[in-house]
This record gives C-alpha cells, structure tokens and sequence, in this order.
C-alpha cells in the first residue's frame, strides 16, 4: 500500500508540472483555433534559458521564472506577429507553421548547446520531505507548488481582468467581441504571448531534471494527450488531465510489465481512447464554449 | 531575362570548373599518397549523439598519427589520416566508408564509435576485405556474423566486461555478498550485454534478482525508476548506464534516501571529472566500474601509454586523456602492428596475424578469436575517497583495498 501511494504522489507531483505546461497549449487553441505543436520545443527553450542563466548567475530556477517568462512572452509576441497571425482559425495550416518552427528551435538549441543531457543542480536538489515513508523530493514539491500558484493567477486574470473578459469573449464570439469595440488582433497577440510565457515559466521547473534539444517530442505528446483527455481548450480541463496524465505514467511504469518502456506511449494511448471512447474529452463541453467559461 | 540566362549560364561554368578543379585536386592527393604516404580512412561520429566519443576517438587517432610519424613513420611512410564526419548516422557511415575506399582510395582503415555505428560499417569493409579495427564495438551481434576482417581493439566484448566484478563479488564469503541485486538498464546494445553477463553469474552464485527493467534512450524521469529499486529491497545495484542516466538514476536514489551497499555502474563513472561535478564528489566513494585505459599504466605491457597521456595532454591542455581516446589510440595500436609485422599493406595477412598473434596496446596486451572478439578481461576499477583506483588485474591494481559496503550518500 505505501509502496502504491508512494508512486501515485510522485505522479501527481508530475502532473502539477504537466498542468501548468499544458496550460498555454489548451488557451491557445481554446482562443484561436491554433494547434501549436512548438508548444513543446518553446518549453525546451524555456528550460535551456534557466539553466543559461542559472550556470551564469548561479541563480535559483524558482526565482529564474521571473526571467524567462518576460523573455518567453516577449518572443510569443514576436512569433505570432511574424508567423502565427496568417494561420490563425486554420488548424491544420497551424500544425504544419508550427511543427516547422519547432524543428528550427530544436536545430538552434542543438547547434548551440550540442545534443547533450543538461539539468540544472541546486541546494535541494537531493533533498525530500518524508511524510511516515512516504517520500516528496523538494524540487518536484516546489515545482508543483509553484505551477499551481502560475495556474491559480493564471485562471484569476482570465476570470477577473479586462484582459481576462477580452479573451474570453473572443473566444466565445468574435464578432460580437469585435462590435463591442475589442481588437481582436491584439487580443489574440496577447493570448498567444501569454500562452508562451507559461512555457517560460514552465521550461525554468522542468529544468530540474534531464532535457535535451529533442525532449520537446516528448513533452509535446505528452501535452497534446493531456489537452484531448481533459477537453481542448478547458484551463481546468487540461489541470485534471494533466494529473491523470501524471499518476498514469507513474502507474504504467511501475505496475505493468516492462513499464519503463510503455511510458512514452502513454500520451497516445490516451489520445487513442479518448478519441474513440469522449472525442470531446472528460470535461465534454464545446471547446471554444469551455475556454469562455473556465 | 537574357541577363539572367546569361548569368545562370556563368553560374553553370563557373559550378562546372571547380568541379573539374577538385577532381584534378583529388586525382593529385590520392597519386601523392601511392607515392609517399599511407593513407587511412576513417569516419567518426563527429556530430549528432554520438559525437563526444567520436570526437574523442579523432584525438586519439590524431595524436597516434603524429607520434608515428615523428619516429618514422609506418613502413617508413607518412600517415595521412582522411576522418569524415557519419553525423551518428548508420546510412551515412556506409556511404562514408564506401567513398574512402572507392574515390579516396584509402590504403588501411580504421573503426568508429559505438556498437551501432559499427555494425554497418565493418560490413562495407568486409565485402571490401578490409581489416577494420573498432575501438567501440562490444555488442555480441558483432561477432554473430563470424567476420574474418572484424576486430574488436578492447580487452572483452560486453557480456564479459564485468567479469572482474563477478569474479570479486564471489571472492567474498556468502554471508558478505548482496543478498538481492537490482539491474535498471538503458536500452542500449552495450549496456544489456554487460549486464546479462553479470547477472547470470550473480544469479548462478544464489544471489537473488529484485528488480531487473530495461528503459528507453530517452528516460528523464529517474524518480519513479529509483522508488522501483527502492522499494524491491534489492540491497545492491548493477547499473546499465551511460553517462547521462547513470547520474540521473544516482541522483534519484539520494533524493529518495536509497543507499545500496553496492553499486556497479557501467560507462559513467569512467567521465571522471563530469561524474564528480554531476552527483558530487562524496557520492562517488565506493562506486564500482569496468574499465578499459588506467593512464597511469606504464612498461612493456603499456607500450607508449605514458608517450601518449602527455602528448594528449599538450595538444588538448587536460589533465588526463579519455578512455575513448585511449581506446582509439590503442585500435590504431593493433593496425601497426599488424601493418609492421605483416611488412606490408596486404590485407589477408594482417587478418591472419591479427588472429594468431597478441598485439601490445596502451590497454594492454590483446589477442583474438576468430569472429575477432577479444579474449582478456576489463579492469575493475573503483571511486575511492575522490579517486579513481584500478582493484584488478593485480599487475595494473593501484590499491589492494576495496570499499565496501559502500558507505551512504551525502
């Protein structure tokens, strides 16, 4: 039994991680009908920055989201004015733009960082709380923490803000957010943005352990199959997915046979039955509909 | 538009002549080599995820290329050395090595890096008859084909690199054994190999498997992988590693408070100065380790070993040369020979010495059988208070103490 909880507390850890790198993906697609599949590689990025400056500075990854995720939402930005803006409302136009770019990031990080494993090493690195026998390493803690804390701001400036209601309405109808004078433009440059900056923030809490240029193939399986499971486009859909997501890596891996070997499959089983059992997934609403009421 | 007819049609000329330009150039080189030189082509993994030992492998290479050719050279010819770069990649390193022999008309090769890239390569060499020593390329699936050109240039192939360690573990009194042992391995042609071999010894001398799963190339999460072991109350570990994972999994157990009373790592623990940085140098106390270079080891069984370490060390500015570089160094070692014995660059004759003759290399005397598979043992080696220390052979051992249980993380 304690061995069972053990593994599912790791998975639930992992899944408050997934849950705010999912984030961006699920808004993104909810307010634009853009799939981006550089969601993965910009989260990598995000990662290579932390540990740029952590090897730098020495600085703590924790404090070092106060860094990449201005940077990140500032290249959102630039990435949408430059490429995202001429695909948006097309997914399929958007998945072949944005698969494209995250080649090129994963060519740039190698070219510059090699191919090489890196992760960033604090002080607590090697430490856990324990809880009876009941293990927590402190960096999952604290990274899970703060995604939570990222989510939590995240879900109050889409509920309580100008900004928040600006998007929401673009999401939900359009025109109706055009006539009521919201530039819709803008917004959607915001909300790509933001949606990058989560992977800044993000990429500095997954640097804790090891990544490598194409770590991104992972990751963005893995995200894409926490999105469908919890219903594209819901914040708080992608949140519970994320966990479920979490606990069913860290069960496959321990209780079926040859299981370190499945855990990569996971993701697409999951878009697999999903997709055949609730193509709307588990929150089961209307996905442009669900964003507007997260 | 004619403008531009006319500048495609100088762009077309202009492509044209250097073309005819490099083939004169080529045709010129290869004359030259007949005449004075040997030339020796290689292809290494110079980029892509093999490129660390690949470009470790050229060091060696190199350093072995100037050494000869400051005493004389082989056959009293200069060696040229003709590396291409295979990007890790298993239909670039056949076109590689087809090229070297067919348009760069190479006069003797050299292996590449990695059971993975070898595979292919030695078979454009044996369709060629070729000799083709490997300094990587332990897998058994090398010598399955039973190649008469093929030479692994390391002590043992992978299932018989922990021999020394198996050999040690039932030296101890069964009351002092591991009573269970687990075996994480990475997916990998050389770390399953290496660690079936031990396994199948340990298991042999009663000692119990709690945990034995292989994982993918790609594994970054180490957490859950630690909690396995953890909780199958396996009190030893014997790991399939490279360098990456074999720190991620030590790193997983501290965080998880699992301390094994002994720990075998495969790969990892031979990055000395990496490893220490990456789980912390007090971790390392007590980590056991096959090896196949000590750079300490010096006299006739180590013929130029000391020569090499510090010409290695002026031409690249590091303390120690890597095991891969030694590992090149000593595979073109075993081509001299065979070259300098034979006294001439037939091919046929050098397999056949190869065969029946033991070549002397900076990793020490090696001999083969005939799928070219070594027949001597790894050494066995072991992190001991912030260094590294060979336990065995006893006539290469820098220490007669063995730590062990190997005492808790900090």
């Amino acid at each position: 039994m304690t061995d069972f909880i053990q593994v599912l507390v790791l998975g639930l850890l992992a899944g408050g991680l997934y849950a705010l790198a999912a984030s961006g993906l699920t808004l993104v697609f909810g307010v634009m009908n853009v799939i981006n599949v550089a969601h993965g590689a910009l989260l990598v990025l995000g990662a290579y920055l932390t540990w740029l400056f952590w090897r730098r500075t020495g600085a703590d990854p924790l404090l070092l989201i106060l860094v990449t995720t201005p940077v990140m939402f500032a290249l959102g930005w630039v990435g949408y004015k430059l490429f995202v803006q001429r695909v948006r409302g097309a997914p399929a136009m958007s998945v072949l733009l944005t698969f494209s770019l995250a080649l090129v990031i994963q060519g740039i990080l190698g070219e510059i960082w090699s191919n090489d494993f890196r992760t960033v090493i604090t002080s607590y690195s090697n430490h856990s709380f324990t809880i009876g026998s009941i293990v927590l390493p402190k960096e999952r803690v604290f990274a899970c923490a703060i995604a939570i804390v990222i989510l939590g701001l995240l879900w109050l400036m889409l509920t309580r803000t100008w900004l928040g209601r600006a998007i929401r309405a673009s999401a939900e109808n359009p025109q109706g957010a055009a006539l009521i004078g919201i530039e819709l433009g803008s917004v959607a440059a915001l909300t790509f943005a933001i949606g990058v900056a989560t992977t800044g923030a993000g990429g500095s809490l997954i640097s804790f352990s090891s990544f490598f240029p194409s770590t991104h193939y992972l990751w963005i399986s893995r995200l894409l199959g926490i999105i469908v499971l919890g219903g594209m486009g819901s914040l708080s859909g992608a949140f519970v997915g994320a966990l479920l997501m979490g606990v069913a890596e860290a069960m496959v891996a321990k209780y079926v046979p040859n299981g370190l070997a499945w855990v990569t499959a996971v993701p697409y089983m999951v878009i697999f039955v999903v997709l055949l059992v609730r193509p709307r997934g588990i929150f089961g609403a209307w996905t442009r509909e669900d964003v507007a009421t997260v | 538009m004619r403008r531009a007819r006319w500048a495609l049609g100088l762009a077309l000329l202009a492509a044209a002549l250097i073309a005819v330009g490099q083939v004169s150039a080529t045709t010129k080189a290869s004359g030259a080599a007949q005449a004075g030189t040997i030339k020796i082509g290689i292809s290494l993994p110079l980029t892509g995820r093999f490129s660390e030992p690949g470009t470790d492998a050229m060091k060696g290479y190199k350093i072995w290329a100037s050494l000869v050719n400051k005493s004389g050279g082989l056959l009293k010819k200069k060696i040229v050395l003709d590396i291409k770069d295979d990007a890790s990649d298993q239909a670039t390193i056949v076109s590689d090595y087809n090229r070297l022999i067919s348009e760069d008309h190479v006069d003797l090769l050299l292996g590449t890096f990695s059971s993975f890239l070898n595979l292919p390569a030695s078979s454009v060499a044996e369709k060629n008859r070729m000799v083709f020593v490997a300094p990587a390329g332990g897998s058994p699936a090398l010598f399955a084909r039973h190649y008469h050109y093929y030479f692994f240039s390391q002590q043992a192939t992978a299932p018989h690199q922990g021999d020394l360690f198996s050999a040690w573990v039932k030296s101890l009194k069964p009351g002092k054994r591991p009573q269970s042992i687990a075996y994480p391995t990475l997916n990998d042609p050389f770390t399953q190999p290496v660690i079936e071999g031990i396994r199948a010894k340990m298991e042999a001398l009663g000692i119990k498997t709690a945990f034995s799963k292989v994982y993918p190339t790609d594994t970054t999460d180490f957490d859950t992988i630690a909690q396995q072991i953890k909780s199958s109350g396996a009190d030893a570990v014997v790991h399939g590693a490279t360098f990456q994972d074999g720190v991620g999994l030590i790193r997983s157990m501290i965080k998880l408070g699992y301390n094994p009373r002994l720990m075998f790592q495969t790969t990892a623990p031979t990055e000395a100065a990496d490893y220490a940085k990456a789980i912390g140098l007090q971790n390392t106390n007590g980590v056991m380790y096959a090896v196949s270079y000590a750079s300490k080891a010096k006299g006739k069984r180590f013929p130029m070993n000391q020569q090499f370490v510090k010409a290695y060390k002026k031409a690249y500015n590091a303390p120690i040369p890597t095991e891969d570089a030694a590992d090149a160094f000593a595979a073109a070692q075993v081509l001299q020979a065979a070259v300098t014995k034979v006294g001439k660059l037939d091919q046929d004759k050098m397999a056949n010495w190869l065969h029946s003759h033991v070549a002397h290399t900076i990793l020490g005397p090696l001999s083969w059988d005939s799928d070219g598979a070594p027949r001597e043992a790894f050494f066995l080696a072991q992190w001991q208070r912030g260094k590294p220390q060979i336990l065995a052979p006893r006539y290469i051992a820098t220490t007669k103490k063995v730590i062990y249980p190997k005492p808790a993380w900090h």
